[in-house]
């Protein structure tokens, strides 16, 4: 009960600093985008052409506007919810109602357990709306209801829990909104891109054995969101997983984060 | 029975983050608070009164000693359920209003959503914020705030409070209703434990007291021990004469203050009066006699003054 409480406090916390109104914003600009994509002449004359080539061509039109809504809402809802969230913990730090909070009969554990399933939530919920009209329309508009779409909303929420583990430590850490927008930026956008890329760019370039050794290192303890996001698209597209290693070490990552946080936070005075 | 028992409780903080230099906020404090008393906790600023109240609430770690509330260690929250807190400069989320923070802080110590509404409607018409409870909270004045804040601390109809500058912020009539609040939770046997600067206001409300000096326990115990009237009077009269001076100063003992005040002190009521009929029959008017009351703003500025 008290674990639930401070689960919904999270996304009240969300409705009111209109993080929720920007999901939504967001979420349904997207759609409108989409559902005006879709009934423009030239897509609707592709559909046709395609559908033309039989069941085939049907669900490789539809495969294709799924991978592409896949990039999208990595990129955009993503970076949404990493700005969004942030501030959770810095907000819950603050002097005069970390005190108040920590009075009540919850251990701190579940205190930190209680913010990661609420900013989780809030992002799953947000990408079931996304992904499940953008799926509804697709499905009405080519009569191809393809299911392993809906799986992106599991993969995309996983992907953000992972980061969204890492901010909430450097938030507990640091009690700063901006350091955790701008590690976990780094991280995503930076660092995790160019270690995926590490075999055909670095690797080209640098073949001194130790430097691939510590590159290798990063690759394998960093959280691995643009794998997670190709493992992703390799689903939907029906193509063959190579590996659910980078999905079990992004987990493992996770896992320890979050264990670090919760250690933190038992041990510090407030 | 005790529902707070303290035992040779230390804390040490780092002055700076990775500095060895190390700071004692709490020094072997032992105290007890019994169960249905108001019990004031004084000290001047940085004494470690804020620590005490945090480790208490397991909200700061101590770094040795005993610690048991309801005759317990604190190891668990469990006892947490049984208890209420105001902190000092309390921050609650802005964008609630005055009821949802009264029903977010009572789930969050444990009750079903029908107790909260129950208690709510009760406690803001005790606090006097009934007309309020619907606006949020970043609209309140400080006084509102700090009503919302008891009453946010009495939702759990705990056994045990904690306040920390409870009045702070609140005008003189609003600090009168908290005293009464207070004095009608002691009547109902609860326990308060009460960190204050405005002395004058412990002195009304508390039955015992704790004097603390540098992380150190300085003095405790009963405020009408502390604060006990003495035996020494203030004479206020008509001017005095030199030669009467003197037989003042011969014959009574007294200490002449200036030409129309002088300081008499006697456990006996005879010698009093005899003092009087002596300046009555030296036709000296007397226009007051005031018996001296060591106040305990008094006391504590004595007691602190000589530990510096």
């Amino acid at each position: 009960m008290i674990f639930l409480t401070l689960v919904l406090s999270t996304f009240r916390e969300a409705v009111a600093k209109k993080i929720f109104l920007g999901f939504f914003a967001i979420s349904t600009l997207i759609i409108l985008i989409f559902l005006f994509l879709i009934n423009v002449e030239s897509v609707e004359g592709m559909v046709d052409m395609m559908g033309a080539a039989g069941d085939e061509g049907i669900r490789k039109l539809v495969i294709g506007f799924e991978v592409a809504m896949i990039d999208i809402s990595y990129l955009l809802i993503i970076t949404f919810c990493l700005i969004s969230v942030s501030s959770f913990i810095p907000s819950m730090l603050e002097k005069g109602n970390i005190d108040l909070l920590l009075s009540k009969p919850i251990s701190r554990t579940n205190i930190i357990l209680a913010k990661f399933t609420g900013g989780v939530l809030l992002v799953f919920f947000s990408l079931v709306y996304l992904i499940g009209f953008v799926w509804i329309i697709l499905s009405s508009k080519s009569g191809f209801w393809h299911f392993p779409f809906l799986y992106t909303i599991l993969w995309l929420t996983l992907s953000f829990a992972i980061i969204y583990s890492l901010i909430i430590f450097i938030g507990l850490v640091s009690h700063s909104t901006i350091l955790s927008i701008l590690v976990s930026f780094f991280l995503v956008f930076i660092v995790c891109p160019v270690l995926y890329v590490r075999e055909a760019t670095i690797f080209s370039l640098v073949e001194n054995n130790v430097v691939q050794f510590i590159i290798n290192f990063f690759y394998y303890i960093l959280p691995k969101p643009s794998d997670i996001n190709k493992i992703t698209t390799d689903i939907i597209t029906g193509e063959e997983v190579n590996s659910y290693m980078p999905v079990f070490s992004s987990v493992l990552f996770m896992l320890a984060v979050l264990s670090a946080s919760v250690f933190y936070f038992k041990k510090k005075d407030y | 029975m005790n529902i707070i028992t303290t035992k040779n409780l230390s804390k040490e903080y780092s002055s700076k983050s990775f500095s060895k230099e190390k700071i004692l906020a709490l020094n072997n404090f032992s105290f007890e608070v019994e169960s249905g008393e108001i019990f004031g906790i004084l000290g001047p600023n940085g004494a470690g009164k804020t620590t005490l109240i945090k480790i208490l609430l397991g909200i700061t770690h101590r770094t040795k000693g005993e610690v048991k509330i309801f005759d317990n260690e604190i190891n668990t929250e469990t006892y947490k359920f049984k208890v209420g807190y105001l902190p000092e400069n309390h921050k609650f989320p802005n964008y609630l209003n005055g009821e949802q923070v009264m029903e977010f802080y009572g789930k969050m110590s444990g009750m079903n959503t029908a107790g909260v509404r129950k208690k709510t409607d009760e406690l803001l018409k005790i606090v006097d914020m009934e007309k309020w409870r619907k606006t949020k909270i970043k609209k309140y004045s400080k006084g509102m705030l700090q009503r919302l804040g008891l009453a946010q601390a009495m939702i759990n109809d705990p056994e045990l409070i904690f306040l920390d500058e409870p009045t702070d912020g609140v005008d003189p009539i609003g600090r009168k209703e908290i005293r009464d609040i207070l004095e009608d939770l002691k009547d109902r046997g609860k326990t308060i434990f009460l960190n204050s600067h405005l002395l004058s206001e412990v002195e009304l409300i508390c039955d015992r007291v704790a004097i603390m000096h540098k992380g150190s326990l300085v003095k405790s115990g009963r405020v009408d021990e502390i604060t006990h009237i003495s035996d020494n009077y203030i004479i206020n009269c008509s001017d005095i004469s030199e030669a009467i001076m003197n037989k003042l100063m011969m014959n009574f003992k007294a200490t002449i203050l200036s030409i129309n005040e002088f300081h008499f002190k006697s456990d006996n009521i005879d010698e009093l009066n005899r003092l009087i009929d002596f300046i009555r029959q030296n036709k000296i008017l007397i226009r007051g006699i005031q018996r001296e009351k060591n106040t305990l703003e008094n006391m504590f500025i004595n007691l602190i003054g000589s530990q510096n």
